[in-house]
């Protein structure tokens, strides 16, 4: 269930079957970002592939003493770059792999393509996603609405890389889905469709309790994306951006050459993996250790290493030295930022506010601070607009609701017009409407008497009070209490057992939020696994455009090929 | 509330908030009631669950669970619950998996191509016959219509009526656009499409196919052939300037065939094909070796790394010479590695053209891959001994088994000294204090053996040959156990046996008498042991707070030196602070005011403990009012004195038993002192003949074994003193060895940081470098 594991072996493999001596890596657009997020330079230089090449890049020269291995997405412009590279091959051997599954009438163009008897390989490995975490995976899709269904290139875009991710992970699961989303539903068919039409390629040894994959639509939850995060991944994605796990840390003033994007990888950054899911708060204290433990070991300039024993010390830690101090200088850079957006853009007092609004329910208090922070000058655009939704999304049908006040304070706060159509468009993105589930007031009994234990025990943490609704539906999966009403089965079989195996998929992207309730219920939760995943992983600022182009492209049919297929381009 | 976490499950009267029934919101008393209720309630409701056994169960455990999770949300005030409640597995942790699902294409892939290459092989074997037909007759002194002729002849041409338009440009043919035929397959083009195959590379190509049919068959044509593809290449510059000038006839080929675009582009890509089959380029050729180093690195270092760590922790089973050997053999290879992969870099840069960037990036890949390779292995490299350390190591190793022997040997016996020894502190007064006894041990095993041991072997020469003997064997099984030599071991083994068992006959006969001893002793004892618990009951009565007692502490630090010198007799005897000593009056009284303050432990420990150091003191009163022990003992030959040892010995345990109470918290540093002198008693008492061993010979058919405790002890520890003192002789030596190692690795960073450029770093090494570079100088002038 480790889909980073599962990535990296699919790629080790590749490497492997192709035996000893030079070898460069042919890639597309899609697959360079797969490779890149699991798989750092040094790790891959190690098993003698020296290059990296896109397969559509024009100034590749021909170099017969490299063997190429091509990963590629099927795409149909993939298939064509492949194909003239196979009449004109510039390396010696290829071998091909797919991303997904590829069309028999494919397999003979290319075959036919093959004039000079190049080809070693032909093989699909499907490593169709982005692995971000072991349990968190995307696939880098955004606008993929069109109102409330799918924009159409979308779909099968997604069903590949579900399916691929159900392949890679070797499960064959049972399909529910959100009953209020006419876009889980879709998706969960054309999920099973694929599964009956390659029913060989699924044909997996069978576990005692079948795995499950769930389909939510990420408008029911419209909540977890707007918030300002605290712990350390989500930190930076909100803040500062990750993608593919980079920062792009360029527009950071006074930034060193060197630190103008930096990787933020698990698998190898020690100190990354750690802090991953700490609050900001601790993440200082390590950061302040790290330091420490860096001035220890660090040579001073005019300090003589006089004794053959500090000679011996400095040599011995010379490399971690190296590596520490590269490690040292990224994280007090990342940081140093984000606690210099913290204070510039208050976001202390704006989470602080932004949480109450999530999840406690006392209207006027909401409301005062609402108000309150519009008046507050250092308050950005995005964090006013952002409190507004919230409040919007929350106290919509409130009988002394105040959104036009609130509005009317947005504009005089100089908020660009785009930016106060959004509120409207997130009101019917994620408003009580679409809801299928409660988002705010539980109704049933036992969210009541969580939302008592809640209020007994106190808050422990501000900025940590909100729970996604995804924890709470989890929850209610893990006990085998998630109500067939709501979440149906697709075909007739259902689920008799608890489930083990889950893998959930937010349509409209996840959010490391999210990523770290799964993380903590996989810790927590005795013989259950989940992976989730999403079409893309969302901070604030994504997810306005998701629901902004959602809205724009339900609107206007015109506007929707414009709107929804740029970004997924990318 | 963290205090009323644990009863709810104990006492189910008690109310507590969090009992609601989680569906109905029903306020139940306890868990227990919760859970009834829950069962009988809303077993119904779950739809998935219900109808299996263990449904019951599970609802059960969720319920608890949910509770137990809030209460410890309740608890924990910073974190959240899972620093409390682990269950599940981080991602992070999940177990390996096997490769996800692949499916491979390669078979309909090469059954699409075969009949794809049947197809092209042929064609192009076409072409190529065709060209060595019109490349095989001398065109130079063929007349123009005679070629035509001939070349009409080797492919039908297509009829100009029926192309008006040039296949690949679509121009149309007309006078000025004229029609041209591809010698090669007959088509028709416009000029500007057409294209001409030079003679040479003709030649190139037709040699190949020529060879390939000819050479079985015909050894003679074949051999022909070199001169006639040498020929044109020698012949090509009078040949082109006569072309130029044919071109402007524009109907004789003398020096190439014409073609169209397809069969000059089949043509090319078969002539390259011709040129990669034996053309190695320099760079893979280099690689090669480089690769070959790599593994050959790859297979060594481990060896090596197993090798060298073996001979670092003395251990004989490799040759020092045959791993410096490898030593080398590796760090060659380290060499060649970065001389090769240097070559890499810097190939064909002085070459006209430059390479191409993305070789040029190859290149640069394959150094930073090297430089990589070379970072990390060579630095797992670690250094091998020089010839004396590695002696030194040996010996160290050697002394080690034997203590780890001893220590293990030991460790049996101690566990039956423990036995004898509860068995002997229950003939006294009863004692609950059994275990007590356990903690002291770990300590004493420390503090013994801080004599060397030729001196214990001295000492115990005088004493009893049989001991000695005794001891002689048990290193001879030692040496025996490190060689290796189990049949040899057996022997001594049983040698040992036989003479300790003889040495117990001796000692039982001892012991007989001393256990008489011992129980007139006992008797003194209670009568003794009565006087004090009432003492004792008094004092208690008058209470004293720890902070006083802890008063009492600092004012007898104070006196530390004054008890260490003091102490010095009957080894401080912990207890003494009971009281008793004259000396040490007012210290004792001290310790006594503090000892039933701190006292939470069983009386019965003091009812043991205190008596003793009476008996200590009437000993002291009786043998000759010398309050130095270190002269009593000298003196009193110790088998006349039986139950000092055995007093000691107690008074230790004691003592340290009060180290372990509390003391510590007070005032570590009287521990120390009292430790110390203890040890002081310790090693006198055993190494001038081991007293308290004779006493436990009674009962105690073991005991043989607790005379090899004491060497057990001494080794060990004993090797550091008389490390230290012999290591500043080959100092030098080694330091010299050292900083050339040093400076071998120094100049390798030096390197690396110059190869990525960081000056500032190149700079500080390369002062250190010179700093050892000026100090090897320095020893080497000193040694010589």
């Amino acid at each position: 269930m480790n889909v980073t594991l599962a990535v990296k072996q699919y790629i080790s493999k590749m490497i492997e079957n192709s035996g000893p001596g030079m070898k460069v890596l042919l890639m597309d657009k899609e697959t360079t970002s797969i490779v890149s997020v699991v798989y750092t330079q040094s790790e891959i230089l190690q098993k003698e592939v020296y290059l990296f090449e896109r397969i559509d890049s024009q100034n590749r020269d021909a170099m017969k003493h490299l063997k190429a291995i091509c990963f590629h997405h099927c795409l149909l412009e993939n298939v064509e770059n492949l194909i003239q590279e196979l009449r004109r091959p510039k390396y010696s051997v290829y071998f091909i792999y797919f991303s997904n599954v590829i069309s028999k009438s494919e397999v003979k163009t290319l075959a036919e393509a093959d004039e000079q008897e190049v080809v070693a390989e032909v093989q699909e490995f499907y490593g169709d996603f982005i692995a971000v975490n072991p349990h968190l995976f995307s696939l880098n899709l955004t606008g993929v609405a069109r109102g409330r269904s799918w924009e159409p290139t979308l779909l099968p875009r997604c069903t590949q890389g579900l399916t691929s991710v159900l392949l890679a992970l070797k499960k064959c699961p049972m399909v529910r889905y959100q009953l209020s989303s006419q876009m889980a539903k879709r998706l969960g068919e054309s999920v099973k469709q694929i599964i009956t039409k390659e029913y060989e390629l699924f044909d997996f040894r069978k576990t005692e309790v079948p795995p499950l994959l769930l389909i939510l639509d990420r408008s029911d939850d419209a909540l977890t994306p707007l918030l300002n995060q605290w712990t350390y991944q989500a930190m930076v994605h909100e803040l500062l951006g990750l993608n593919n796990n980079r920062i792009d840390l360029s527009r950071v003033p006074g930034i060193s050459k060197d630190l103008r994007e930096v990787v933020l990888s698990a698998e190898n950054d020690e100190f990354y993996a750690n802090n991953l899911y700490l609050n900001f708060g601790e993440i200082g204290t390590n950061i302040k250790n790290l330091m420490e433990d860096f001035q220890k070991k660090k040579p001073k300039a005019q300090q003589k290493l006089e004794s053959i024993s500090d000679m011996k010390a400095f040599v011995d830690n010379y490399p971690q030295f190296k590596k520490m101090s590269g490690t040292v200088s990224k994280h007090v850079t990342v940081v140093g930022e984000l606690s210099r957006l913290v204070s510039d853009r208050q976001l202390m007092e704006v989470s602080e506010v932004e949480q109450e609004l999530a999840s406690q329910n006392d209207h006027s208090s909401a409301n005062q601070n609402v108000r309150r922070l519009l008046q507050n000058p250092k308050v950005s655009e995005l964090d006013a607009v952002r409190l507004v939704m919230l409040y919007a999304l929350r106290y919509e049908k409130h009988s002394s609701s105040n959104l036009p006040g609130l509005m009317e304070d947005l504009n005089r706060k100089g908020v660009s017009e785009r930016h106060r159509k959004m509120v409207q468009s997130m009101v019917e993105y994620g408003g009580k409407r679409v809801r299928g589930s409660d988002l705010v007031t539980p109704t049933d009994a036992v969210a009541i008497t969580k939302q008592f234990f809640k209020g007994l025990k106190g808050v422990e943490n501000v900025y940590t009070q909100h729970q996604p609704l995804l924890q709470e539906t989890l929850d209610q999966l893990i006990k085998g209490r998630l109500k067939d009403s709501q979440f149906p089965y697709l075909g007739p079989s259902t689920l008799r057992d608890r489930p083990q195996d889950i893998i959930v998929f937010i349509i409209g992207g996840a959010t490391y939020e999210e990523a770290l309730t799964v993380y903590n219920l996989n810790r927590t939760t005795p013989g259950v696994r989940i992976v989730l995943g999403g079409t893309t992983i969302h901070n604030t600022k994504s997810f306005l455009e998701e629901v902004t182009s959602a809205a724009s492209s339900g609107h206007s049919g015109e506007r929707s090929h414009v709107v929804g297929r740029h970004p997924s381009r990318r | 509330m963290a205090s009323s976490y644990p009863p709810p499950f104990e006492t189910p009267g008690e109310v507590k908030e969090g009992f609601l029934c989680p569906l109905c919101l029903k306020d139940l008393q306890s868990f227990y009631q919760l859970q009834d209720h829950y069962e009988e309630e809303h077993a119904g409701e779950d739809r998935h669950v219900r109808g299996q056994l263990k449904s019951l169960v599970q609802k059960a455990k969720k319920a608890k669970d949910k509770l137990l999770k809030r209460d410890g949300e309740e608890r924990v005030d910073s974190g959240s619950y899972e620093s409390f409640y682990y269950g599940g597995v981080d991602p992070y942790m999940w177990e390996p998996q096997e490769l996800g699902a692949t499916r491979s294409h390669l078979e309909s892939f090469k059954k699409h191509r075969a009949a794809r290459i049947d197809h092209y092989v042929i064609e192009v074997n076409k072409l190529i016959i065709r060209l060595e037909k019109l490349t095989s007759f001398d065109r130079m002194s063929t007349d123009a219509a005679k070629i035509r002729a001939i070349e009409k002849s080797v492919v039908s041409w297509v009829s100009d009526s029926d192309v008006p338009f040039c296949p690949d440009c679509g121009n149309k043919f007309n006078i000025r656009n004229r029609r041209h035929h591809c010698r090669l397959c007959g088509s028709i083009m416009c000029r500007k499409c057409m294209e001409f195959v030079p003679l040479p590379l003709a030649y190139k190509l037709t040699s190949g196919t020529r060879e390939a049919l000819c050479a079985p068959g015909s050894p003679g044509q074949s051999q022909s052939l070199p001169v006639g593809s040498s020929a044109p290449g020698s012949r090509r510059g009078s040949i082109s300037s006569l072309s130029s000038v044919s071109s402007m006839l524009e109907e004789k080929d003398d020096d190439r065939v014409r073609c169209c675009r397809h069969c000059m582009d089949t043509l090319l890509r078969k002539q390259e094909k011709l040129e990669e089959k034996d053309h190695v380029p320099d760079v893979v050729k280099l690689y090669q070796r480089l690769r070959l180093c790599m593994d050959k690195v790859d297979e060594k270092a481990p060896e090596y790394i197993k090798m060298a760590e073996s001979l670092n922790a003395g251990e004989t089973t490799y040759n020092l010479e045959h791993t410096n050997g490898l030593r080398m053999e590796v760090q060659k290879y380290y060499e060649l590695i970065d001389a090769l992969s240097k070559k890499i870099l810097t190939l064909g840069m002085k070459e006209e053209p430059p390479p191409r960037p993305k070789a040029l990036q190859l290149q640069r890949m394959v150094r930073y891959t090297a430089t990589l390779f070379v970072q990390e292995k060579l630095l797992g490299l670690m250094s091998l001994p020089t010839k004396e350390k590695y002696e030194e190591l040996k010996e160290k190793r050697k002394q080690e088994q034997e203590k780890r022997l001893q220590q293990e040997r030991q460790a049996s016996l101690e566990a039956q000294k423990r036995r004898s020894d509860i068995e002997k502190s229950r003939a006294p007064p009863p004692n609950t204090n059994g275990e007590a006894t356990q903690p002291p041990r770990p300590t004493m095993t420390k503090a013994g053996g801080w004599l060397p041991s030729s001196s214990v072997l001295h000492t115990r020469e005088l004493q009893d040959p049989l001991l000695q003997q005794i001891d002689n064997i048990q290193s001879f099984i030692q040496q025996a156990r490190t060689a290796q030599r189990t049949d040899e071991l057996a022997t001594l083994e049983e040698n040992l046996r036989q003479l300790q068992d003889e040495y117990d006959q001796q000692q039982t006969s001892l012991a007989i008498q001393l256990s008489k001893k011992m129980a007139e002793e006992e008797s003194l004892q209670q009568e003794q042991l009565h006087l004090l618990q009432e003492r004792e009951e008094r004092q208690a009565a008058s209470t004293h707070t720890r902070t006083r007692s802890l008063d009492f502490r600092e004012a007898q630090s104070a006196q530390d030196g004054e008890e260490e010198h003091a102490g010095q007799h009957v080894g401080s005897l912990g207890p003494t602070k009971a009281k008793v000593s004259p000396l040490s009056k007012t210290q004792s009284m001290k310790a006594f005011d503090h000892l039933p303050s701190r006292e939470e432990s069983p009386p019965a420990q003091r009812k043991r403990d205190e008596p003793l150091p009476r008996v200590a003191q009437e000993r002291n009163d009786t043998t000759a009012t010398s309050l130095n022990p270190f002269e009593e003992e000298n003196s009193t030959p110790i088998e006349d004195d039986p139950f000092n040892p055995f007093a000691e010995e107690i008074l230790k345990e004691h003592s340290q038993k009060e180290v372990s109470n509390g003391k510590k918290e007070y005032n570590p540093f009287e521990d120390e002192v009292v430790d110390g002198e203890e040890e002081c008693a310790m090693g006198r008492e055993e190494g001038s003949g081991n007293p308290f061993e004779e006493e436990e010979d009674e009962g105690n058919p073991f005991s043989e074994a607790s005379d090899a405790t004491p060497p057990a002890i001494r080794p060990g520890p004993s090797t550091n003193p008389f490390e230290e003192d012999g290591e500043p002789a080959d100092e030098d030596i080694i330091e010299e060895e050292l900083l050339l190692q040093q400076i071998d690795n120094i100049r390798a960073y030096i390197f690396d940081a110059k190869l990525s450029g960081r000056a500032d770093e190149v700079e500080l090494l390369s002062e250190n470098l010179r700093d050892l570079q000026r100090t090897l100088q320095e020893q080497r002038r000193k040694t010589e």
